[in-house]
């Protein structure tokens, strides 16, 4: 009698366990590895970040999205024109859009919305929007104080995500790292700064853009985004099932990733641009001879075959090449030539040591070499320091945590640098030369009256595209003849993901993760 | 005191495992020591065309992702480890010595106040003492040094702290005493001395723990700083080259195992030496 009702009960606790454990069993969910430069964000708030990353895309959806080969789709926005004079723009909205907490997206959303960028980092987006006009509920008219070419970009930056205004204002500070409300396919359910971040699917969604065959809900439940400094670390994850698709890899891995059956590759031309940078207010770079031997000093050619595989491309300029305004004349250009280097050393009194360490008053030519602890940093930059010293610098590395380093550039110590940017638009030269954010972003701490005038003329004085190219096509030519830095290499754009586990549309027309998320599914 | 410490020495080589110790400890010094007469290459030069080299008669054991000699770059890592792991421990016994001395000696508010700054220091990890330490002084050799130093600290502090306080009783002590011999001179002449063995292999276990902690740090890129080559940072930039050249994480991580796995049993062989002493002379 004991033992059938201990049979029965042990019976019936296995069964009530499987079914506690069936839909958690069944629920789809994939992991992330978020790129290096994107780990240490510390809120999901992109109003008044200067950092955003890979999950906010999905949180929050934007007016307009811009697809890989740079075209404008339709999003929160459907359709928008232009006044001929390019002094107002009526935008018409998608009807039936909510917010994660049921509030509706509408014109007025946007009415309040646009004003809280006032006194953010990113004012300079929405600065040329003179106010911002209800015309009726799903149509939004912005009267310009100047034409803005730029417009549509911006409203298609990550900086732009449309964040639920209530509850920006209710929560203050704390928006963004204890609650984030947008209108994108997954919703926040828990955020550690510099550990990981988990969305849960948005099952109200229907809004996707025509970027993706599946207009919402996602297919996949739970999202977590794991923040992976160390690019040997995230690799091995991936390999041994501890995320599912890193969202960007090493050329390092190339060859393991096309050599294993079970991992893919995905590959879209690169936003992302490193290089040299040198604090133009501290000796001995306040000599700009010194500044054009150094930017001269570095084989960007060797760089590229020899660190990177010959994968990616060489950069010149301080744009990535597939911008119009990284078209400069060729003498603005910077390229390799120690040749020069030596001779403009020369001419500055620096002389050639025994060591080859070039000396002036007795001081030898020795400067600080900041870079970040992540390996890939710290390859480039011993590469560096190798071709500086080639021609006469004594460079000695620092590295700093890549979370620590923005605040350590703000005491305005360090004398150079080698970093690297992801921007897709030519206003990054007024975002890292601008003479108004000395220290971060611009670390070069370049501050000169004629490059002030030309970026206040490309930012705010365009009153169509083609000006706006000119204008900044001059802005960066001036920037380029200063020196304050040097173009090193232009990655591709390479994210790698376990086959065993996900499932993507279309392996070689990959669109932007905001977008790709909706097509992408796991396996049963 | 040479003719002790001699015999001590004889004694811990007489076992075969004491005597390989004792060799490879030789042969990374040496190669430590004479690293420029014993190699063509410099540790710092690159040749990105020549990278991943595998192992032949020109690189013996190839060359890294900068086409350096990892094998030239292996020699001088041990300098670096070696160096600052010695000069770190050397620092830590120096001053543990003192200050335990001070303590164990005077006791009451000395002892008190010593006692409490060192269990509050014993209460960290070494290596989160010395990450600590590192993020304050700023990474690069001098602040590896210095943390190591710092973080080891308590361990000889309370060594020595307890030694003389056990000697200070002593009938040699009261004797010196009551012959008008100062407190400087009694701890110069008769305490410090009579602690130093102990202590001593205590450090030399020491150093095997310092050359893991430097390892460590130089792996999270906060010791010596490129070019210079530490066998820590050496598996640090071989962490990306893990599948394509696992020879640059390999050999230096051999290199930390095996000295460490030295200095450990050849430190063994010491305490175990001087036991048969002391059980002989008890005999």
């Amino acid at each position: 009698m004991f033992k059938g009702c201990k049979s029965a009960l042990m019976a019936s606790a296995i069964g009530v366990s499987f079914l506690m454990t069936l839909p958690s069993a069944m629920a789809k969910e994939a992991i992330f590895a978020l790129p290096a430069p994107e780990v240490g964000v510390p809120a999901y708030n992109p109003i008044t970040g200067v950092n955003t990353n890979s999950a906010n895309g999905l949180i929050y959806d934007k007016l307009i999205e811009r697809a890989v080969d740079q075209t404008y789709h339709g999003h929160l926005a459907e359709s928008w024109e232009e006044a001929p004079d390019g002094m107002s723009w009526t935008f018409h909205l998608r009807k039936g859009v909510k917010f994660h907490n049921g509030d509706a997206f509408n014109a007025q959303t946007i009415k309040d919305w646009i004003p809280l960028y006032k006194g953010t980092e990113s004012e300079y987006m929405v600065a040329s929007i003179a106010s911002v006009e209800v015309v009726d509920d799903y149509t939004v008219k912005f009267v310009m104080k100047t034409p803005d070419p730029n417009l549509l970009y911006n409203f298609s930056s990550s900086f732009l995500s449309v964040v639920d205004p209530k509850v920006f204002k209710e929560l203050g500070a704390d928006y963004g790292v204890t609650e984030a409300v947008g209108t994108g396919p997954y919703k926040l359910e828990s955020f550690t700064v510099g550990q990981e971040t988990v969305l849960t699917r948005n099952d109200d969604y229907t809004w996707g853009t025509d970027l993706s065959a599946n207009r919402g809900p996602a297919k996949i439940d739970k999202l977590t985004f794991r923040e992976i400094p160390e690019d040997s670390t995230a690799f091995l994850e991936l390999k041994t099932g501890g995320v599912d698709m890193l969202l960007s890899v090493s050329t390092d891995y190339l060859p393991e990733i096309k050599a294993q059956a079970d991992l893919g590759l995905i590959s879209r031309p690169g936003t992302d641009l490193s290089y040299f940078v040198m604090n133009v207010t501290k000796e001995p770079f306040t000599d700009i001879r010194v500044r054009e031997a150094a930017a001269k000093a570095i084989n960007q050619a060797e760089i590229l075959s020899s660190i990177y595989g010959g994968v990616g491309s060489t950069a010149d300029t301080f744009l990535i090449s597939s911008l119009p305004e990284s078209k400069v004349k060729p003498e603005y250009k910077i390229a390799y030539d120690p040749e020069k280097a030596g001779k403009l050393l020369d001419e500055a009194g620096w002389v050639k040591g025994a060591d080859g360490i070039r000396v002036k008053d007795g001081k030898p030519l020795a400067i600080a070499l900041w870079t970040q602890s992540d390996s890939a940093f710290r390859r480039l930059t011993e590469v560096v320091q190798a071709e500086l010293k080639a021609v006469g610098f004594d460079a000695t590395i620092t590295t700093f945590d890549s979370s620590m380093i923005r605040d350590e550039y703000k005491k305005d110590v360090h004398q150079a640098a080698v970093r690297s940017y992801e921007w897709d638009n030519a206003d990054i030269i007024d975002w890292f030369f601008g003479g108004d954010r000395l220290g971060y972003p611009n670390i070069s701490m370049f501050n000169d009256p004629k490059a002030e005038a030309l970026r206040a003329k490309a930012m705010t004085g365009s009153k169509n595209s083609e000006e706006r190219t000119a204008n900044f096509l001059a802005y960066h030519e001036y920037v380029l003849s200063q020196f304050p830095f040097s173009p090193i290499y232009q990655p591709l754009d390479l994210s790698a993901y376990n086959k065993t586990k996900l499932v993507l549309p279309d392996e070689k027309a990959v669109p932007y993760f905001s977008s790709l998320i909706l097509d992408l599914d796991t396996k049963e | 005191m040479i003719d002790r410490s001699l015999s001590v020495l004889k004694v811990a080589l007489g076992s075969f495992k004491g005597r390989v110790a004792a060799a490879w400890l030789l042969v990374v010094i040496v190669a430590a020591v004479f690293a420029p007469l014993l190699t063509p290459y410099a540790y710092d030069l690159q040749t990105l065309s020549q990278a991943f080299q595998p192992p032949s008669a020109s690189h013996w054991l190839g060359t890294d992702e900068f086409g350096r000699d990892l094998m030239t770059r292996l020699m001088y890592g041990a300098r670096t480890s070696l160096s600052v792991s010695v000069v770190a421990i050397g620092l830590s016994v120096s001053l543990g010595l003192v200050f335990g001395a001070i303590a164990g000696y005077f006791g009451g508010r000395v002892d008190r106040a010593i006692t409490v700054v060192v269990d509050l220091t014993w209460s960290f990890p070494e290596i989160l003492l010395a990450l600590i330490l590192v993020a304050i002084i700023g990474p690069g050799v001098t602040g590896t040094l210095l943390a190591i130093g710092v973080a080891y600290l308590a361990q000889f502090t309370r060594l020595a702290r307890g030694q003389i306080m056990s000697l200070r009783s002593e009938t040699f002590v009261e004797a010196a005493r009551s012959l008008g011999a100062s407190d400087s001179f009694i701890l110069a002449h008769h305490l410090i001395p009579n602690t130093l063995a102990p202590v001593l292999v205590t450090a030399m276990l020491a150093t095997g723990d310092a050359i893991i902690l430097e390892a460590t740090l130089g792996f999270f890129g906060l010791g010596a700083q490129p070019p210079t080559p530490s066998w820590g940072g050496m598996m640090s930039s071989g962490t990306a080259q893990l599948f394509r050249a696992p020879g640059i994480i390999l050999f230096p991580g051999l290199a930390v195992a095996l000295t460490v796995i030295a200095i450990n049993i050849f430190g063994d062989a010491l305490v175990a030496a001087m036991d048969v002493r002391s059980r002989e002379r008890k005999a």
